[in-house]
């Protein structure tokens, strides 16, 4: 498997507090990696790195690379990286403001696409991607923050897909949301790789094994196992591992 | 990941099935030696308790499988705590089918003891197939007991040997029976006998497998023993793995 990302050496701090210790793995192309570990682990700073988002916490410091299609992120406009490399965070953040429709095309307002055709068009295909435009079709004028819980967190994702991302990144998408909707941004997950690259955090494991590829155990800071989903869960190969996915911890 | 009170629920079930496989291991070989002892001694009462063994078997193997199932289901168990589970479920099936082989020799005890033929003094020797058949099943329940996966790496050369006993024992009593010397009901029920003897020994091989794969979380490439006589391992590398 080709590699999207490859993460080398990657150390993270809060200010003196280092959240990220030398942290190394690669990101298949086309595939879902999972991220798990106990709270605190640095899953989110991880993937905030990722994307360059970590350097907006004040004084944030961020060392090794994290190369995307070979190209250090960190030698890049960090503007593109963050069109290359979306973010779906754990708690819908609609803009406020602003109707369904807007939502999803303020990205590619921001880019600068005014044609209203090619608006419409890309809204409708990110929203069906994001499974939510049944649901919206007659009302995509409505605020988006009338939409239930899990409406507004489909409608994120379709905000991030909609200026077609290489890789999506997804911190806890899943954590506020019932059964129904879980169901349904899995699915959605399930296909989305066919034409993206992506990066899931989540606490269910059973959620991982259900639909990642590759699944990484983060303890402390470091990244203690990267292994294919299904053995990591049948056969990890690590103590630390095994002791935590079997609730042993702590 | 479960949370320390889930981890606990969990834990007791798993020692709940532990407790049962170790019983379920531990009746389903005290059939065979009770199915070997009343078929040298013609004794009626032995075959008895291999019939009401079979019985507590299968009642234990229906409750650990239910055990099992709502391990699978309220637990969602992953690695080692899984292994256990799924390889406590084929296990117990591997056992069951020892019980039934116990329970089929008990069965030849009443039927030689009913027909009472003449030259019973001429039966085949099996206490050498019976003693290597029960130690294979005993080290494959101790191996599953105290969760050793090296112990019973080697099972498969040691069924080798049994089938080759099988082999033997089988041209004898054919010979036997053809020169006259053996009366040909207690010659058929005896090759009958040590086809079974013979299954109880793969399915130690079965346990042992898996016991491999519970501990280890290897699946164990089955090899034909033409190609171990060979030293040769071309079967499939690590096919069911990959
Ligand atoms: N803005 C911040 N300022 C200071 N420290 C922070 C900040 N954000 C995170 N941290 C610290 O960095 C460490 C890693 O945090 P991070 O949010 O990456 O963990 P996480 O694995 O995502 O946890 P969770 O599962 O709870 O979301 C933690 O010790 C946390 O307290
Ligand atoms: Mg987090």
């Amino acid at each position: 498997m080709t590699a999207k990302m490859e993460v080398r050496g990657l150390s993270a701090w809060y200010g003196a507090k280092r959240a990220l210790d030398g942290v190394t793995f690669d990101v298949g192309e086309n595939s879902v990696t999972a991220i798990i570990g106990p709270s605190g682990c640095g899953k989110s700073t991880l993937i905030r790195c990722m994307n360059r988002m970590h350097e907006l916490v004040p004084k944030a410091k961020v060392e090794g690379q994290v190369l995307l299609d070979g190209k250090n992120v960190y030698d890049l406009d960090a503007v593109a990286v963050r069109r290359r490399v979306g973010m779906v965070f754990q708690k819908a953040n609609p803009f406020p403001t602003m109707s369904v429709y807007d939502n999803v095309a303020a990205g590619l307002r921001l880019n600068g696409v005014r044609d209203r055709d090619t608006l419409d068009a890309t809204v409708e295909k990110s929203l069906k991607l994001a499974a939510l435009w049944d649901e919206v079709k007659e009302g995509v004028d409505a605020s988006g923050v009338s939409l239930s819980g899990g409406q507004q967190q489909r409608l994120c994702i379709a905000r991030a897909l909609a200026v077609e991302p290489e890789v999506l990144l997804m911190d806890e998408p899943c954590s506020a949301l019932d059964p129904i909707a879980t169901a349904k941004i899995e699915d959605l997950i399930f296909d989305l790789k066919r034409e993206y690259t992506v990066v899931i955090v989540t606490h269910n494991m059973q959620q991982a094994a259900r639909v990642a590829d590759m699944t990484a155990f983060m303890y402390l800071g470091k990244l203690v196992e990267l292994n294919r989903t299904r053995d990591l869960f049948e056969k990890p190969k690590e103590t630390l591992t095994e002791n935590y996915i079997t609730g042993r911890f702590g | 990941m479960p949370t320390a009170a889930e981890r606990k629920a969990l834990r007791g079930g798993l020692q709940k099935l532990n407790e049962n496989m170790v019983t379920l291991a531990e009746l389903s070989e005290l059939s065979i030696r009770k199915a070997v002892e009343s078929l040298a001694h013609l004794d009626p009462e032995s075959s008895q308790e291999v019939f009401t063994l079979d019985e507590e078997i299968y009642a234990l193997q229906l409750e650990v499988e239910r055990t099992c199932v709502d391990l699978i289901a309220l637990h969602a168990p992953v690695a080692g705590d899984l292994r256990t589970i799924t390889t406590s479920l084929k296990i117990t099936t591997d056992l069951d089918r020892i019980g039934r082989y116990a329970k089929d020799v008990a069965e030849t005890t009443l039927q030689i003891r009913q027909a009472r033929p003449a030259g019973l003094d001429k039966v085949p020797n099996l206490s050498k197939m019976v003693e290597q058949t029960i130690e294979m099943v005993d080290a494959a329940v101790d191996a599953f007991v105290r969760r050793d996966a090296e112990s019973v790496r080697n099972l498969g050369e040691v069924d080798d040997t049994v089938d080759a006993m099988h082999d033997e024992i089988f041209h004898d009593i054919v010979n036997d029976m053809k020169n006259g010397s053996l009366d040909v009901e207690v010659g058929a029920r005896y090759i009958l006998v040590v086809r079974h003897l013979e299954r109880i020994a793969d399915h130690a091989v079965n346990i042992g497998e898996r016991v491999v794969y519970m501990v280890t979380g290897e699946r164990v490439p089955r090899v034909r023993a033409a190609d171990r006589a060979k030293g040769t391992n071309p079967a499939w590398p690590l096919g069911r793995d990959s």
